[in-house]
């Protein structure tokens, strides 16, 4: 009985489908940027439109753009292939290509009408994230910052060679360019206390970061030519004289150590050593900043714990003990020493770059509850204190992180003082990401595509000085860089209401992504879908469209591109090479996904001329098949436009001769 | 299901080039399974009536909209606005539709856009083939499961007849011979025995032989 509910079919059936599921790049991103979207307007050539998308979550995208820990990059599903996109790299070209291109942003112009005011405390990424979401939503924030310029960490931490100032710069003016007010030299505390600061404010933000160097109690770190890792960091950040010396030893493995590192480097023409507990794997520095450091030059010395400082009246060298284990079996940092093996590191300078933490020295007893630990007490959902009306963000309530992670938690901690504030804001949507490439479509159908590397000066030149080590990626690059992004879950999107168990899908796709039921359900595993477009094209009851270019999107830039006549090319943004360069272009992931009536629909629309690029016969491009799709909707459109008595080579095929894309090199 | 062609080109603006305000009527059922007339299509060949208008200089305006089954009223109903004002549809359904819209739509033209051919299968992707003649009599129990009426070019009931030749049929040396088909069939099946008993003459009455059908199931009328 249960068989037969095929007779009964109803024909109004619910539209389904994979809709909510994202690329796993975004759903890693804390603020969920739209990574495929800006990633695929870098590929089609706007950089000034990518950046716009990245805008959309990330107040912060060129700075983003150049230090981010891209998480993204570890899901990302290329990674599965060969290598992830370079997506960092790309958020750069974007904001490098917006601005080679002089596109003028302008930030929007928020109304402050409500009349409620916002104290911000520290203008890091995690504060200046807060007052950008706040202003967009009318609230007038005011960012208090104790140092001379605003930026915190971004600021003082990170160095001129990674993250140049007028980068950050350029950030910051968007935000205040949006009416946020920053305050600088203001040391709260000393200048206005946090009490007045409740008081006269409707809420206040509390996103300090951590701003002091621990240390460790070593013999001999009272000589002269030790230091901490922050007030190095923030002298050389300020252009201040730093007295190095020859042999420079710094303590720690994380990325603070091998900034300072760096800057030593730089700063001194002698021989810079890294000293760290952890083994080479364990590092918690990212394995590409380890890179960096050792590119120039710098010894990282794994498995060494400090016991002394050695010296009489300056410091000599570093007595260390080799380290057995780091963590213990929770995975708890409780480092075990073997305290008869020692050696000595020879040096004149020391600096301790072991961690930091926050200078809460401005909570009054009365304040806001503080732990035992001396850290807030904390309400992880609301990101709130325990006083009402004062919240916390950023690596003062979440210990240290990325700064990408400052920025998520700025911009939540901003939608929950918008609630207090009486807003009626709703909770970022927490997107679900789709699964893994299958096996066989990634050994077997997925070409490989080298990634395109970010270019660097050359070793000897860049220790020299403390300009920008990465150079930026050229337009082609990028763009070739892009273009390697597998669209995950950008691919078909059909609508079962609009199905009618044709199974042409089921019949046409490369990739075997659509599978149908014997009741004739229709289901297309975003997992499996690359999003070639070939299942759109042949539909008969068009209840396919494409996520990622739609053909309302698609029909669009038709219109547009063939409007006042003239030749029209459709091109592919894979090889990045233009078989028509006079004509006007409509780019696609692949002139594949051209349907006949989209072919007719540039001619309907004003086109006097079309060509359409496609791969060479024995070269299947991107996606498998393409070029076959294409051949066949040219040469069907070609014999209808006969049909019409209309000249057939009004649509004309042209095989792409180069593909830089595909190919190993740079373009 | 019903398998049609669009019928070319040259006879569809013959129908088309005498009117003003066309609306193209696609269905999404068997005219668009067979990739012939579904929405897509429908939408492609407004595109070439355009065209086409376009550079005879013949103003006016070709639109399109899909109903999921002309041969029903009901969804023939749903497009009533957008009928208004025409003076041709033209049907990418298969006969039925068009017959159906003039039923509906009694004051306006109508033109089929489509050929029907067949009751038939897909045999691959763009490839159909032909299963049955709706005669009304189905007999296929006694034939291996395979019509003879429909795929045999003599519609015999005891084939094969001598222009079967290495089991191709004598029309064409493309076409298969149905009748050894069956014969092979039913060998497999351990009853070629069964081939030996002739089959009797066929009611034809119940095909169209017998003048238009309707069907009726009674008892179960709302």
């Amino acid at each position: 009985m249960s068989d037969n509910h095929t007779l009964t079919r109803s024909f109004l059936r619910p539209i389904t489908g994979d809709a909510h599921l994202r690329p796993p790049c975004e759903v890693t991103c804390p603020i969920h940027t739209d990574v495929q979207r800006y990633v695929q307007l870098v590929a089609e050539g706007r950089p000034a439109a990518a950046l716009a998308v990245v805008r959309e979550t990330n107040p912060l995208p060129q700075v983003i753009g150049r230090i981010c820990a891209h998480p993204c990059e570890e899901d990302c599903r290329r990674g599965q292939v060969d290598e992830p996109i370079a997506i960092c790299n790309l958020k750069r070209a974007a904001g490098d290509g917006a601005g080679d291109a002089g596109a003028v942003t302008v930030p929007p112009q928020p109304e402050f009408a409500g009349g409620r005011q916002v104290a911000i405390i520290g203008s890091g990424p995690s504060g200046l994230a807060a007052a950008h979401d706040l202003a967009l939503l009318g609230v007038k924030p005011v960012i208090f910052e104790q140092q001379p310029e605003p930026g915190g960490f971004l600021r003082t931490g990170i160095l001129n060679f990674r993250l140049p100032k007028h980068i950050l710069d350029e950030d910051i003016a968007y935000i205040t360019g949006m009416g946020v007010e920053i305050r600088t030299g203001v040391s709260i505390g000393r200048d206005i206390t946090l009490k007045e600061l409740d008081e006269q404010y409707d809420a206040v933000l509390i996103a300090v970061g951590l701003s002091l160097s621990r240390s460790i109690p070593l013999p001999g770190a009272d000589l002269p030519g030790v230091c901490l890792a922050i007030p190095f960091l923030e002298d050389v950040n300020a252009g201040r004289d730093v007295d190095l010396g020859k042999e420079i030893i710094v303590i720690g493995g994380g990325n603070v150590a091998i900034d300072v590192a760096r800057a030593a480097r730089r700063l001194s023409a002698g021989k810079v050593t890294m000293v760290c507990l952890e083994s080479d794997q364990e590092m918690p520095a990212h394995a590409w900043e380890i890179k960096d450091a050792r590119d120039e030059g710098i010894d990282i010395v794994c498995g060494q714990g400090p016991k002394a400082i050695l010296g009489d009246g300056r410091v000599e060298g570093l007595e260390v003990k080799k380290c057995e284990s780091v963590f213990d079996d929770s995975g708890r940092f409780a480092p075990t020493f073997c305290e008869t093996e020692l050696s000595t590191i020879a040096g004149d300078t020391v600096i301790i770059a072991i961690g930091q933490m926050s200078d809460l020295s401005f909570v009054p007893g009365n304040g806001p509850e503080l732990d035992q630990r001396g850290l807030l007490v904390f309400d992880r959902r609301r990101w709130a204190t325990t006083r009402p009306g004062i919240f916390a963000s950023g690596e003062v309530v979440t210990g240290p992180g990325a700064a990408v992670n400052a920025l998520a938690s700025g911009r939540r901690a901003a939608v929950s003082i918008a609630r207090y504030l009486g807003l009626d804001i709703k909770d970022y949507p927490e997107p679900e990401a789709i699964g893994e490439l299958p096996r066989r479509v990634r050994e077997e159908q997925v070409r490989q595509a080298p990634r395109r590397r970010m270019p660097t000066r050359p070793e000897d030149e860049r220790v020299s000085d403390f300009n920008e080590v990465e150079t930026g990626m050229g337009e082609v690059d990028a763009r070739c860089e892009a273009s390697r992004c597998l669209l995950c879950g950008g691919g078909a999107r059909y609508s079962q209401l609009k199905c009618i168990s044709c199974l042409t899908c089921v019949r046409v796709c490369p990739y075997g992504a659509p599978t149908a039921d014997k009741d004739g359900l229709v289901g297309i595993d975003a997992d499996v879908c690359q999003a070639c477009g070939i299942c759109f094209t042949q539909c008969p009851a068009k209840a396919i469209d494409l996520e990622v270019v739609s053909e309302q999107e698609l029909a669009a830039r038709i219109d547009a591109a063939a409007a006042g006549g003239g030749t029209l090319e459709f091109g592919c943004w894979y090889p990045q090479t233009r078989v028509a360069p006079e004509a006007r272009a409509v780019m696609l992931p692949c002139t594949g996904r051209l349907s006949v009536t989209m072919l007719l629909r540039a001619l309907e629309a004003g086109a006097e001329k079309v060509y359409v690029a496609v791969c060479s016969e024995d070269d299947d491009g991107h996606f498998v098949h393409g070029h076959r799709q294409t051949r066949a909707a040219v040469q069907e459109a070609r014999s209808l436009l006969e049909d019409i008595d209309l000249e057939p080579d009004l649509i004309e095929l042209k095989v792409v001769a180069e593909k830089k894309c595909l190919k190993g090199a740079a373009g | 299901m019903i398998v049609t062609k669009p019928k070319p080109f040259r006879k569809i603006k013959q129908f088309t080039d005498p009117h003003e305000n066309i609306l193209v009527v696609g269905c999404n059922t068997c005219t668009a399974v067979c990739l012939a007339g579904g929405e897509k299509e429908a939408e492609q060949l407004a595109a070439r009536i355009r065209l086409h208008r376009r550079r005879q200089g013949l103003g006016g305006s070709v639109e399109t909209v899909t109903v999921l089954r002309q041969c029903e009223h009901e969804f023939n109903e749903e497009i009533a606005e957008m009928v208004e004002g025409r003076d041709l549809l033209l049907s990418t359904a298969c006969s039925i539709g068009p017959q159906a819209l003039a039923e509906r739509y009694t004051g306006v033209r109508v033109a089929p856009a489509m050929n029907t051919n067949m009751l038939g299968m897909v045999k691959e992707h763009h490839v159909w083939s032909e299963y049955c003649v709706a005669c009304g009599d189905c007999g296929i129990y006694k034939t291996g499961g395979i019509c003879p009426i429909a795929r045999c070019a003599k519609q015999l009931f005891n084939g094969p007849c001598g222009g079967s030749q290495g089991g191709r049929c004598e029309i064409s040396p493309d076409v298969d011979c149905v009748w050894q088909q069956i014969h092979d069939k039913m060998v497999s099946l351990g009853l070629e025995d069964d081939l030996k008993k002739i089959m009797g003459p066929k009611n034809w009455s119940w095909s169209n032989h017998g003048g238009p059908r309707t069907l009726k199931k009674e008892g179960f009328q709302p």
